[in-house]
This record gives structure tokens, C-alpha cells and sequence, in this order.
């Protein structure tokens, strides 16, 4: 409805931006990047503000119009939590509006999409979805991101929303982020003592909640060389075709040793089927070193339904995720062999 | 091709350039000097003993400027239907669902009365719930209210024909039943009020409402104001679709508060409170067993509803009745009988939402027809067209079909969607992903009685010449809440004084200028088109008498067209009247000069002899219906029918849908204007898939809305959309003004059924939920793949 009261600071660079989030840690700060979940957030509850913190229901949605936002009853949130576009610092659960929000606009060197030393690609945090969307470079090497932005949202949120944010933001059906574990990427996290690299996987721990510390921002996203025969596919599985949070969302990344296989490394991400994106552990060993057959991809994809974790929400249910788990893991196992052999 | 100049054309829209370009004013875009902001307290809980409010802490906030409840407000009851009046403005012993309204605050801007609201301080005592519309008339359930036994507000039993007889004659019968879950209107702009009392004590509400004239009655009674001291406007409206056909709290706590502060206050529901107000689609739980003999021929329909209808009642005992009454056509049914429940349960109050309480059951009828028509080895399109109604025929239930395209519509979507070749074999389920369905529907032409019970006249529009000359202005209580009743009337205006769509002024919406019931049950068309066009014959009378009378020759040999005064009997010299109005306007450019009087000449030499010339129109439907209870509702002075072709395409392992293309056909008697038909049909296509693929409100345990917003509650995207076709069949309805009559609910009484029946069609499986999403089918594949291990 409306906005609560709160200053905005705009840093010139990275470090003043943490120095920033560091000094205001103790007030409540909100890093604000496309706005696209934050801004929605923050807006004052009408009703439910004056809904006692809830017991039972931990599933009010967050009121907001992006795909990227997730609610979840794996945990214990308050009712109508914010979420965060890249992140929050509220460690505070009781308070719901910052003082501060850090604004990321002038940190232009966060926005850009560009070829790392051994071959990999850094996407700055604060590129926006439609930017990976439009990119062919993504598009060739590392198809699942491009499909996960491609019905993330809708091209406002696209035009907005950054992939930092929508890692950061940590929902368990975050489309962006989901083909970003399952592409292997490096995070790189920036703090008043320095830099560090972290695994995407290893990322988020819960629903809205990460392994940030409150000084660090999330700068660039690092994806690993695309070797010559591998593919990746991302499927969105949900009720209508724009404007959704995923029932369920696949990441595949396949490589094979040679056009046909056997499967040198495989990895398989999960959307929307346990607190966080996760990553389906049981896939490599079934399908590592073999054909990728029919019969080898119909077992890596009953592997993957069975390293699933999903509950029944108002999305779907638990019984119906696994069994789109298996489904879509399979179909786009094939769909990444056949885009691993025909990649010269 | 008509002879008609304006109509049956594609005239662009009257309000189309304003509303493409932001310059039409809706009420939230007024603002009046010194205006308040007003807020409302919701209830939290869906049902609690209110112990105490405390208003104290909000009171003594600066800038607040008056904090009401029931205390200021009363407990006088008030409602939709008379005989249901079940609300109060405010909650003052219970609260009876997540939303019913506490409080109301007015302050200087939102934040403070919004802030103010969370200072309210209520003292509730919880009490059990009843969210389970099939169990809430169960023994030892809490009940809502006193006046409702066992949670039943309101009851219908009928029997039409024999149903015993029917049953005997039938050869084949079976039982289905369909469920379906409360919608949401989804409208694009959340209500919006604003209110002000002037010296005199005069009311003037601007809101964004369909239907001005019940809501002054309402604030009058509930506010205890006189009728004639009450004012409603409303502005330029983004949709209503039903929910916006009753006044709302927001309404009356607005104005209450305008006559507390005697300043303007303004007030803008959230999205999340469109949601909590409701008043949208019930739920319906539908059974219904119908027998049919071997040549196709329907003999019996046996059928029970429970709908569940929220906490108040609303528009809900039409509801009930709409239920059972519409599946009267449009097909031969001699014998119907029909048991309907409307229970109430602690969530928002459901009322009426396009297509009113018989979208679901037309859903299943025709489910039961594709069933019955493959059990008997019959084409569902060939057993709908051995039933279908003809003109003059009359339904078990009394309604009389006065117009009936029902063939023409149905053999038309049939060959347009070249269903044979898709459906290759006749009967055969195809079950490969691929498949086409198809369905009909029955609708009423507006409402034959008012909500209330009166003998008024549905509507009266006056006219008004401009007295310099040159135009008209046409002044009606009708609510063009973006269906485009100001265009039609536009139109109608133009056509009969031969004038073009910009010497007419329309002026609607007041109930300041005239009755009119308002923008529900498809009536505006029919109703108030009759209506304005006897008030445009009037004025096109007197000045062709006034001008017959000057050039000394019979008014009946003059006629207007084209903006000028036509002779039908030779040449005429009226010199004089031209030098008279030149002398008028020397100095003035663009002056009469051709060889006809025109229009702009013959008008203000009207004036010149009549003084001002003013044309009145009125309508009411004549008696209509039968004598037996409940017949007021479900009569008609006329109806539309539609059939629709729906082609789908599943996924069969994950259950997605796709529809891949809509035909429908709708009988509109005559198309004022044919493009707004085709938008009310395609508005309709859409409006009825999202509802079967993807539409419900969802509540928790505790009986609130987990999905009160537009990201969550889903309506079909432009993405989802196919390819429509839209039909227009014209069958020249006697009781419609030019042989007009509905096609804004009606077109969407096919859409589900056919959804259903394609889906059918491509996968085997029946869907007895709604709304259909891709689980259910993966649910209902399996169920069908288990039933089948389990039989060999």
C-alpha cells in the first residue's frame, strides 16, 4: 500500500557499500538492487498487520508480483515477511521495515557480462535478468540460466531484477538461481576484510536465509568453462505460462567425454522441492561413466526424485514435485545430451 | 447488411481515446479540497466474540479526525435481499470472517489512518470455525448467525414436470457431480470511494460501482438519511463483473465518515482487501443425475447444489436460484427438479460474479451430456442439436424463449472449428494429449425483477436537445463500468436522430439524472437501450414537429439523417429558417450553408418555438414468469444462448495445459455494435478458462486468504491465451431494441464444459475439481491407470 520511512544511501563502490551495510547493521539495512522483491515487501500489510505472529500457518504469501519471491512453511517465519531483493540483514526478526536501504545503482562495475581467464564467464551481481536473457553468449554455453530467466517473472521484473538479487534473495524456487548450482558457479562475496569465493550450492540455508555475514555483498557470479560436449537445460514446470513461482523448476548441466557419451560429469538441481534450491547429490554416481541411454537417464532421474525433499504447499504437492522431478529431470537429461554432442 | 447507419457497425468505443491515453478520471483520480483519507479496521480472526474496542489510543493520534465503529454507526441490519438483510456497517458482537470491518478512521493523509487503525485496540473471544461449505449444516457445527438454522441462509426446492415419469422413460442415466472452488473477479481497479456532505446535507458519493441506484437505497437505509438526500456518481470504472453490484462497507464507513468530519474522504481498497470483500464467485458443489432415451432425448434431470457463500449473504439468494433455474434451456427438459443450498461459513461473502450461479452447473449438465452422448455412441454436438430449444417454446420452469439462435450457434462452431475432421470418429476418446470438447450455454437478458420489490421501471434516460442547437445530450443512471453501455447508447441516440457519435453528449452513471437498476444480469443493452431509444423518438417528435410546423408541411413527411432534416415528400423551402439562424450567428464561421436544413438549424429553431426540448424514455419488463416460489428469478424478457468448440493439448506426464484454441458462437438477437459483442465474448473466454484452469481463492486453516494478490491468485496471462474465434449469431430478439438483447454473461456459459470436455477428450480421464491444474490430471491419470491394474 504504502512505503514505511526509511533513508537511502547510495554508494559510489563496492567498499563503501559494505562499509555502509556494516555501520548500520544494528538499525536494520536492506540492500536494494532491482527492487522487484523488496520494494513489493516493504509496502505496509493492510490486514495482516494486525495478525498476531503466527503458529500454525506459516504460509502467507508475500504479496508481491515477482516469481522470484517464494513462500515457504519449511521454517518458521513471521507473517508476511519481507523477503529482500539482495539480501537482508535482518537478523532481527521482529523488525520488518530497515532504516536504511543501501541503493546499488551507481555500482556500475556490478553489470556486466564478461569471459574469466580460464574460459568461464563472471556475471556482475547486478545484471539484469533480461540482460542474461538476451545474451547469446549465455545462450550457447550456458543454456539452463538463459531458460531460467526466460519465464522468470515477467519482462518488468526482468527489465529489473538482477541475478544477484534473485540468488541472494534466497527463495527455493528462485529460477536464476537454481541453473546456477546446476551449472557449478563460484559466488563471490565482497566484505569490509576482503573477498571470498563460495560454492552456489552451499549458498543459501533456508527460506530468505544465506551464509552472508552482514558486511558482505554478493558482486559477481562465476561460471565455470563450458567444455566442448556439454549442454545444460532448465525447465519451469508451473500453472500458467508468465507471472509464476515454480511448482517445480530442473537445472541439468550434462558433459560428455565425446559426442554420444559416456557422461563425464553431470550435475542436476532442484527448484521448489526442499528449503533451498538443492542440488540432487545422487544423479553423478548413476550416470557418471555410463551411455547416456534411455534406460541411464531414467535412472539418474529416478535418482534425482529421490534426493528431493518437497512438502505440500498451496503450489502442489509433495507427491505430484517428486513425481515432475523424475519427469523433467529425464526429459532434460536428454534434451542436455543431444545439446552436449551437437556443441562444436 | 442493416439499413442502419450507426449501428451493427464496429464504431470505435466513446470513451476509447480517453481511457488509451489516461485522461478518463476514475474515483481514485479525484481529489477535493481538504480531503480525508480513510482506512478500515479488518478483522483478524474468522470468527471471535468482540469483547471490547478500545479507539482511545487511535483517537489522540495528530491528524486524525474521526474514528467510528458501531457505536457511531448502529446495528441496524441492512443487506442485499430484503428478505436476507444480515450485516451490519460494522462488526459489533462478532466477527464472522478474516476481513468483516471493525473500525473505520478518516485522517489528514493515509499513513496516519492507517497507523491510527493499529492502534485500535479489540478484545476478541476466538470462537470455532465453520470453513466447510458441505458439512456446515451438520449437526453440533457453531453457528453464524441466529437467523440462519443450521448455517442454511437460504433453501430452494423445485419440481417441473415429473421427475418419476422421467426416470421411467429413460433409457440410460447417470450420476456426476463437480466441485469448484470461490473466484475472485479480478478486476483491474479495486474499488474506490469518495464522500462528501455539503451545507445543505446533501451525500454525494463518487464510487467505483455497478450499480449507483442500489447503493443510495442502501446508504439511505443504513446511513438513516432520506433517499432524495443521497447522491451516487460513478466515475469511469475499471470492471466490475458482479462483485461491485452491492454496496460494500467501504462505501458506507466512507460516508459516514464525510458526515462525522463534514469533509470529503477518500478511501481506496488494497488489493489484498478486493479479496477479503469478496463478493465474487461461491462455491459450488454440484450433483446431478439426468436420464436420456436412446434417440438422444433428454427425459429427466435430477439435481442438487450446496453453495457455500461465505459469512453474509449478499447477493446469494439469487445465487441459489440462478443455480437450478438456468439449466431450464436451452435444451427440451420437461422434467426438472431441483434442490439448492446456500450454507454460510466464516470466510468473505460471495454474491454474484459474471454468468451469476449457473456457470458451474451448466458446467456439469453439459459434462453429463458428453458422458451420456458416448455411452449411447453418439456425437455430443448431434445429441445437443436433437434438444435444443426453437423461438416461442417455452422451458419446464416457465421461461419463454421470445428469440433462440441455439442451431445456428452450435452448427456454427461446429463447421468454423471443423470438429467432424477432428473428432474423426464419432465417440471415439482419442486419449493421445490432443483433444476438443464442446458445450452450449442459456442466459438471461437482464433480470425480469428488481432486487427489491417494487413495481419501478427498470431504467429511464432523458434526452436533452442543446438549446443554442447542433447536439444532444443523453442523461441516464445506467453504469458503463467498461462493458461499453455509454457507447451503445451513443450509438442508438445518433442512429435515431441521425446525428454522428460526437454531437452526442453522454451523461451517466448520477443517479442524480435517472433510475437505472445498473450494470448486473446482462440487462443494460436491452433495458436501457429500450429506454433511450423512445427518449431519442421523443426528441426527434417535437422537433420535427416545431420545424414542420414552421415550413407549414406534416412532420410525419420529415425525417432526420445524416445531421440533416430530410423531406420525404419533394423539395422544401425553408429559406426562412436558414436566414433566421444565420441572422443568429453573424460573425460565426463554419456556418449552414448546403441545400438541406440541418440538424444544428432545425434544432435551435426547435428550441426557438418549444423552449427547451427534452425526451424521456422509460422501461420495464412486462409480467413475466411463473406464479410458483421463486420464480422472480431466472425470468427474463428475453435470453441469450452461446455453444463453444474448446481444442487443448496435455502434457501427459506433467499434466500442463495447453489450450490451443477457442470457437464460440453467441446469440445477441443483434449486434449494437459488433466489435463490443466480440470483446464481451472473448473477455468471456477468458475470464471462464482462468476459472477452469487456474482460478481459487485458498484459505488456510484459520480461514484466511493465502493468495490475496495478483501474483498468487491466478488469472490467465496474455501468454496463456489461444487463438479465439468469436461468432456473432443475430436471431432479431422481438422484446430487444432492434433485436437486441445479452451477450456479457452469457458468452462464458460454455467455456468450462468445453474446457472439460477437451481435456476429456485428450486424456480419458474426467476432472471432477476445479480448477483443472496439471496435478489433478496427473492425480486423475494415475487413479485411472491404478483402477485399471486393479480390474485385471
Amino acid at each position: 500500500m504504502i512505503l514505511p520511512q526509511f533513508d537511502v544511501l547510495v554508494p559510489e563502490t563496492v567498499n563503501e557499500a559494505c562499509a555502509m551495510l556494516a555501520e548500520h547493521a544494528e538499525h536494520g539495512v536492506r540492500v536494494l538492487a532491482g527492487g522487484t522483491d523488496l520494494l513489493v515487501n516493504l509496502r505496509r500489510p493492510i490486514i495482516t498487520q494486525h495478525v498476531p505472529r503466527c503458529d500454525g500457518c506459516r504460509t502467507h504469501p508475500e504479496g508481491a508480483v515477482s516469481s522470484t519471491i517464494d513462500c515457504t512453511m519449511w521454517e518458521s517465519e513471521p507473517l508476511m515477511a519481507s523477503g529482500g531483493s539482495l539480501r537482508t540483514l535482518l537478523r532481527d526478526q521482529e523488525k520488518t521495515s530497515p532504516e536504511f536501504l543501501v541503493s546499488l545503482h551507481k555500482l556500475k562495475e556490478l553489470k556486466n557480462i564478461r569471459r574469466s581467464d580460464d574460459g568461464g564467464l563472471r556475471i556482475g551481481a547486478l545484471t539484469t535478468l533480461a540482460e542474461i536473457q538476451r545474451s547469446p553468449e549465455i545462450r550457447q554455453d550456458y543454456t539452463a540460466l538463459a531458460e531460467g530467466t526466460d519465464n522468470l517473472g515477467s519482462p518488468l521484473v526482468r527489465n529489473r531484477g538482477t541475478l544477484g538479487g534473485n540468488i541472494v534473495n534466497a527463495r527455493p524456487a528462485a529460477d536464476a538461481a537454481v541453473p546456477t548450482i546446476g551449472l557449478g558457479a563460484m559466488l563471490t562475496l565482497h566484505g569490509k576484510s576482503g573477498t571470498r569465493s563460495v560454492p552456489a550450492e552451499g549458498f543459501p540455508t533456508a527460506p530468505g536465509k544465506t551464509i552472508i555475514e552482514p558486511d558482505e555483498l554478493l558482486t559477481e557470479i562465476v561460471y565455470p568453462l563450458s567444455p566442448t560436449y556439454s549442454g545444460s537445460a532448465y525447465y519451469k514446470l508451473a500453472n500458467r505460462k508468465a507471472l509464476e513461482i515454480s511448482t517445480v523448476g530442473v537445472a541439468v548441466w550434462v558433459i560428455l567425454e565425446k559426442p554420444g557419451g559416456p557422461v563425464a560429469d553431470v550435475r542436476v538441481a532442484l527448484g521448489a522441492v526442499g528449503p533451498t534450491p538443492i542440488l540432487a547429490k545422487s544423479v553423478p554416481a548413476v550416470l557418471i561413466g555410463k551411455v547416456p541411454d534411455k534406460a541411464a537417464i531414467a535412472e539418474a532421474a529416478e535418482a534425482a526424485a529421490g534426493d528431493c525433499r518437497p512438502i505440500d504447499d498451496h503450489r502442489g504437492s509433495a507427491w505430484y514435485r517428486v513425481q515432475m522431478v523424475e519427469v523433467l529431470t529425464g526429459r532434460l537429461l536428454k534434451i542436455a545430451v543431444e545439446r552436449a554432442g551437437t556443441t562444436t | 447488411m442493416s439499413d442502419y447507419k450507426l449501428l451493427n457497425t464496429r464504431a470505435p468505443r466513446v470513451d476509447a481515446v480517453d481511457k488509451a491515453t489516461g485522461r478518463a478520471v476514475y474515483t481514485d483520480d479525484l481529489k477535493r479540497s481538504g480531503m480525508l483519507y480513510a482506512a478500515l479496521l479488518h478483522s483478524p480472526l474468522a470468527h471471535a466474540r468482540i469483547l471490547n474496542i478500545d479507539t482511545s489510543r487511535a483517537q489522540k493520534l495528530p491528524g486524525v479526525k474521526a474514528v467510528v465503529t458501531h457505536h457511531e454507526a448502529g446495528i441496524e441490519p441492512y443487506g442485499v435481499s430484503p428478505a436476507r438483510y444480515d450485516e451490519t456497517i460494522f462488526c459489533h458482537d462478532r466477527v464472522r470472517y478474516v476481513g468483516d470491518e471493525i473500525a473505520a478512521v478518516a485522517a489528514v493523509d493515509l499513513d496516519t489512518a492507517l497507523q491510527a487503525v493499529s492502534l485500535i485496540k479489540v478484545d476478541f473471544e476466538e470462537l470455532p470455525l465453520v470453513l466447510d461449505g458441505l458439512t456446515a449444516m451438520d449437526e453440533g457445527q457453531p453457528q453464524l448467525h441466529e437467523m440462519y438454522e443450521k448455517n442454511i441462509c437460504a433453501e430452494v426446492n423445485w419440481h417441473f414436470g415429473d421427475i418419476e415419469q422421467g426416470r421411467k422413460e429413460a433409457d440410460l442415466i447417470r450420476t456426476d457431480r463437480l466441485t469448484s472452488k470461490m473466484q475472485d473477479a479480478a478486476f483491474l481497479e479495486p474499488q474506490s470511494v469518495l464522500a462528501e456532505v455539503d451545507s445543505h446535507g446533501n451525500l454525494t458519493m463518487w464510487s467505483s460501482t455497478q450499480a449507483p441506484h442500489y447503493v443510495q437505497r442502501t446508504l439511505a437505509m443504513a446511513l438513516k438519511i432520506p433517499l432524495h438526500k443521497v447522491r451516487v456518481i460513478k466515475p469511469a470504472v475499471g470492471g466490475g463483473f458482479g462483485p461491485k453490484a452491492s454496496c460494500s462497507t467501504g462505501e458506507l464507513a466512507t460516508c459516514l465518515l464525510a458526515m462525522k468530519t463534514g469533509k470529503p474522504v477518500k478511501l481506496t481498497f488494497d488489493r489484498e482487501q478486493v479479496f477479503l470483500h469478496s463478493r465474487a464467485r461461491h462455491q459450488f458443489f454440484h450433483t446431478m443425475t439426468t436420464g436420456i432415451k436412446k434417440d438422444g432425448t433428454l427425459s429427466f434431470l435430477e439435481h442438487q447444489c450446496i453453495l457455500d457463500g461465505g459469512a453474509y449473504a449478499s447477493f446469494g439468494i439469487a445465487t441459489v436460484y440462478y443455480a437450478g433455474s438456468l439449466l431450464g434451456g436451452p435444451y427440451r427438459l420437461k422434467n426438472m427438479k431441483y434442490d439448492g443450498r446456500r450454507v454460510v461459513t466464516n470466510k468473505p461473502a460471495c454474491g454474484a460474479q459474471r454468468g451469476h450461479g449457473a456457470v458451474i452447473a451448466r458446467a456439469l449438465f453439459e459434462v453429463q451430456l458428453d458422458r451420456l452422448a458416448e455411452e449411447l455412441g453418439m456425437d455430443p454436438i448431434e445429441l445437443r442439436l436433437r434438444n435444443v430449444m426453437e423461438a416461442g417454446e417455452t422451458t419446464c420452469n416457465e421461461l419463454f424463449v421470445s428469440s433462440f439462435g441455439m442451431r445456428e450457434a452450435l452448427e456454427a462452431v461446429r463447421d468454423s472449428a471443423t470438429w467432424r475432421q477432428k473428432r474423426s470418429q464419432a465417440g471415439r476418446i482419442r486419449r493421445n494429449g490432443k483433444g476438443i470438447g464442446a458445450a452450449c450455454g442459456f442466459f438471461v437478458s437482464g433480470a425480469g425483477y428488481p432486487i427489491y420489490r417494487s413495481q419501478t421501471y427498470h431504467c429511464t434516460v432523458i434526452t436533452k436537445v442543446d438549446d443554442v442547437g447542433g447536439g444532444v445530450t443523453v442523461m441516464s443512471g445506467a453504469a458503463d463500468i467498461g462493458q461499453g453501455s455509454d457507447t451503445v447508447l451513443a450509438m442508438i441516440t445518433a442512429e435515431e436522430l441521425g446525428l454522428s457519435l460526437d454531437d452526442v453528449k453522454i451523461t451517466s452513471g448520477d443517479t442524480a439524472l435517472s433510475v437505472d437498476l445498473g450494470a448486473y444480469s446482462s440487462r443494460t443493452t436491452l433495458m436501457t437501450g429500450h429506454a433511450c431509444r423512445e427518449a431519442a423518438q421523443d426528441v426527434k417528435r417535437q422537433i420535427l414537429a416545431a420545424v414542420g410546423g414552421r415550413l407549414g408541411v406534416p412532420p410525419e413527411t420529415l425525417d432526420l439523417r445524416d445531421g440533416l432534416v430530410v423531406s420525404l415528400a419533394g423539395d422544401i423551402d425553408f429559406s426562412a429558417l436558414r436566414e433566421e439562424y444565420l441572422k443568429e450567428h453573424k460573425g460565426f464561421r463554419d456556418l449552414p450553408s448546403g441545400p438541406q436544413l440541418t440538424f444544428r438549424e432545425a434544432s435551435r429553431i426547435a428550441f426557438l418555438e418549444l423552449g427547451s426540448i427534452v425526451g424521456t424514455g422509460k422501461y420495464k419488463p412486462p409480467k413475466l414468469g411463473g406464479s410458483f416460489k421463486g420464480a422472480t428469478v431466472g425470468t427474463s424478457p428475453a435470453f441469450g444462448c452461446s455453444a463453444q468448440i474448446a481444442e487443448v493439448n496435455i502434457d501427459l506426464e506433467t499434466g500442463e495445459v495447453t489450450v490451443d484454441r477457442i470457437t464460440g458462437a453467441h446469440d445477441c438477437g443483434f449486434a449494437i455494435n459488433m466489435t463490443q459483442v466480440e470483446g464481451q465474448m472473448q473477455g468471456s473466454m477468458m475470464m471462464g478458462m482462468g476459472e477452469a484452469l487456474m482460478e481459487q481463492v485458498q484459505y488456510d486453516q484459520k480461514g484466511r486468504i493465502v493468495n490475496a494478490n495478483l501474483a498468487e491468485y491466478k488469472i490467465p496471462t496474455s501468454l496463456d491465451m489461444p487463438h479465439l474465434e468469436a461468432i456473432v449469431v443475430e436471431s432479431n430478439e422481438p422484446h430487444g431494441p432492434y433485436g437486441a438483447k445479452e451477450v456479457g454473461e452469457g458468452a462464458i456459459m460454455p467455456v468450462i464444459p468445453s474446457i472439460l470436455n477437451a481435456i476429456y477428450d485428450a486424456t480419458g480421464v474426467r476432472i471432477e475439481e476445479l480448477p483443472i491444474t496439471p496435478e489433478r490430471i496427473i492425480a486423475a491419470l494415475h487413479a485411472a491407470k491404478n483402477a485399471l491394474l486393479d480390474s485385471k
